[in-house]
């Protein structure tokens, strides 16, 4: 039997400086691929998540899939290290970005997360701000000057597939959108900042089956530009999506692992391992 | 091709809706509750509006003596013939006081706030909270006779300082010294003493800004200062601007403290920095008692106008404040 870590690491010191200095970093070029490797996660020192090693290759869509506890957002948000903004959460093992380690000396959180964007499960566009100050929020945030904005937003909102139903209304609020056009807005905000990654935590869960489709065309159209990690816990999504796909399991008091990686059709098709069969038809989770 | 209904009661839709009598039925302790909560809470207008009442009817025959010259004169001479008395100076400095306090306090107001909402660490804001929530409760006395002997020695120096090099800003002019027992520093202690009030609301506001929203911020890449900028303070000013009017209700009637250190007499004008001055309830305070009964008339309509002043404050804070807890729903 496989014995786990009790003593968890010293906490990851948090990124306060708030000075957002380029410092540090190479990130370049297109989509990027991440390794995870041996990623371990404590909440308040209770090991939640153990040895996860997963690779996820450039410009394709992985999905994460699993029940309920096992720890698949858990590792979405340790990938651009929105786990350490919860208290007292904690981790070990290490994760690259084309090779560059985001959590080395010297790295810090909000470049990583410029580079690796996150969609949330609920919708969350700034209401306060129209359409297109949310597109260009991240931009604002790194300083970066976007050459034209208008084409920006117009380029950002098409690629996430909103732009003609907001073409005509782009000062209006945000907040002012249906639930599935703040999705894609909120899309559209994460790809304006140009990352190599995108990170979706179950972004069509709080969505009817429509926008659902929607957002899996754009996942289907931004892949080539972008790499996309996503989790869902819907099996037809994962296949008509993703093309690896990783399952997690987390066993009766034991902490949440992969239990089996491969192509999507492997997964669901052939699996090597009886419970990833069992899970991907729907005989227990 | 359109149907078109005519969607009133009865119209083309055919149906009347049927009358829906509320449950009515509460059982008996339920029925005795209702009407406690009840008759507690018109207890309370009912004590507001008899208050208010009571000061204007034993003020008003002083008004009847001064007229509106009560707004317009300062003074204090009720005895003899010939009485001359009124609140403007007061009602100046009174203003001039809750100004200076609100200008030092609401900064550093916010920034406890912001403090203890987003930046301490979660091991040690339990105990910071308290700790301000707790300066609240310290009694206006202490503060008074703290800024006499400790505070004031102390900002004289200030005090100097503006007098001599930010001479150019009327406020900072002075024309006689000495430089102690000014608005200024009563301006200062009342400052000190809202801070504890207006922090405690802004960090309750504050800390209901969606977790949603925050995380969306710093998963673009925003700072923790640029998060709190567009996410936090954002949704908290409604709250953030209920408080500061509560802070500043509670500045235009504070009296003792700013009776300790105030230097009295009737002048007015915009030389904050120098001794003297009044405000309406110290004007209250240190005339009570004297002037016989036309003197007692004068200061319960004295007391009348700032029941008033504070009143209207305090009703506009709180619908703004109110406000912006129903805009806490909006969660997006």
């Amino acid at each position: 039997m496989t014995t786990y870590a009790t003593t968890p690491p010293p906490p990851v010191p948090e990124d306060v400086s708030g000075l957002g200095h380029n410092r540090g970093t190479d990130f370049s070029g297109e989509a990027g691929q991440i390794d995870a490797d041996g990623v371990h996660a404590w909440f308040s020192g209770r090991l939640v998540l153990a040895g996860v090693t997963l690779t996820m290759e450039k410009s394709k869509v992985t999905a994460l899939i699993g029940p309920s506890g096992c720890g698949k957002s858990t590792f979405l948000r340790i990938l651009n290290r929105m786990h350490e903004v919860v208290p007292g959460a904690q981790l070990a093992g290490s994760v690259r970005l084309d090779g560059l380690d985001i959590y080395g000396p010297g790295q810090r959180a909000m470049e990583t997360r410029r580079h690796i964007g996150m969609v949330f499960q609920k919708p969350n566009p700034f209401p306060a701000m129209t359409i297109a100050e949310n597109v260009l929020a991240g931009l604002r945030f790194s300083r970066v000057s976007a050459g034209d904005k208008g084409d920006l937003v117009e380029a950002s909102l098409t690629k996430a597939g909103l732009w003609k139903e907001v073409k005509d209304r782009l000062g209006e609020l945000g907040g002012a959108l249906s639930g599935g056009q703040q999705q894609r807005l909120c899309i559209a905000r994460a790809l304006a900042v140009k990352p190599r990654v995108l990170l979706m935590d179950e972004p069509c869960s709080a969505l009817d089956p429509t926008s659902t489709l929607r957002i899996e065309e754009t996942i289907k159209d931004i892949a080539d530009e972008v790499t996309v990690v996503i989790v869902t816990h819907n099996m037809q999504q994962a296949q008509r999506v993703s093309d690896y796909c990783a399952f997690f399991l987390a066993e009766e008091n034991l902490p949440g692992r992969v239990i089996e990686a491969g192509r999507t059709e492997t997964i669901f098709g052939n699996p090597t391992d009886q419970r990833t069969f069992d899970y991907v038809n729907g005989q227990f989770g | 091709m359109t149907i078109e209904f005519d969607m009133r009661p009865g119209g083309s839709v055919g149906v009347t809706p049927s009358p829906i009598t509320p449950n009515r039925d509460y059982s008996m302790p339920d029925r005795i509750y209702r009407r406690g909560v009840q008759i507690a809470g018109l207890g309370v207008l009912v004590l507001l509006a008899a208050i208010g009442f009571f000061l204007i009817n034993k003020g008003f025959p002083a008004f009847r003596v001064a007229g509106l010259s009560f707004f317009t004169h300062s003074g204090f001479n009720t005895l003899g013939h010939n009485p001359t008395f009124g609140v403007f100076a007061s009602l100046v400095g009174t203003v001039e006081v809750a100004m200076v306090a609100m200008i030092v306090g609401t900064p550093v107001a916010i920034a406890t706030a912001i403090f203890l909402s987003e930046y301490v660490p979660r091991r040690s804001r339990r105990s910071l909270i308290a700790l301000v929530d707790l300066a609240a409760a310290i009694p206006s006395i202490i503060f008074g006779l703290w800024a006499i002997f400790e505070l004031q020695p102390n900002v004289v120096g200030l005090s100097t300082w503006l007098s001599r090099h930010l001479a150019f800003v009327p406020f900072f002019k002075v024309t006689s010294p000495p430089l102690n027992a000014s608005i200024f520093i009563a301006g200062l202690v009342v400052g000190i003493m809202i801070v504890p009030i207006v922090a405690s609301i802004c960090r309750e506001v504050f800390s209901l800004a969606p977790p949603g929203e925050r995380e969306a911020a710093l998963a673009l890449g925003a700072s923790r200062w640029q998060m709190i900028r567009t996410v936090v303070i954002p949704f908290g000013r409604g709250g953030m601007i209920g408080a500061v009017m509560l802070g500043l209700g509670r500045a235009l009637e504070e009296t003792i403290a700013v009776t300790i250190i105030l230097g009295g007499g009737f002048l007015y004008g915009p030389h904050i920095l120098q001794h003297g001055g009044t405000t309406v309830s110290q004007f209250i305070v240190v005339n009570f008692g004297a002037g016989g009964k036309l003197g007692t008339q004068a200061l319960l309509l004295a007391g009348f106008t700032l029941f008033v002043i504070t009143l209207v404050i305090n009703l506009a804070a709180s619908s703004i404040v109110n406000r912006s807890r129903s805009g806490a729903g909006v969660d997006l």
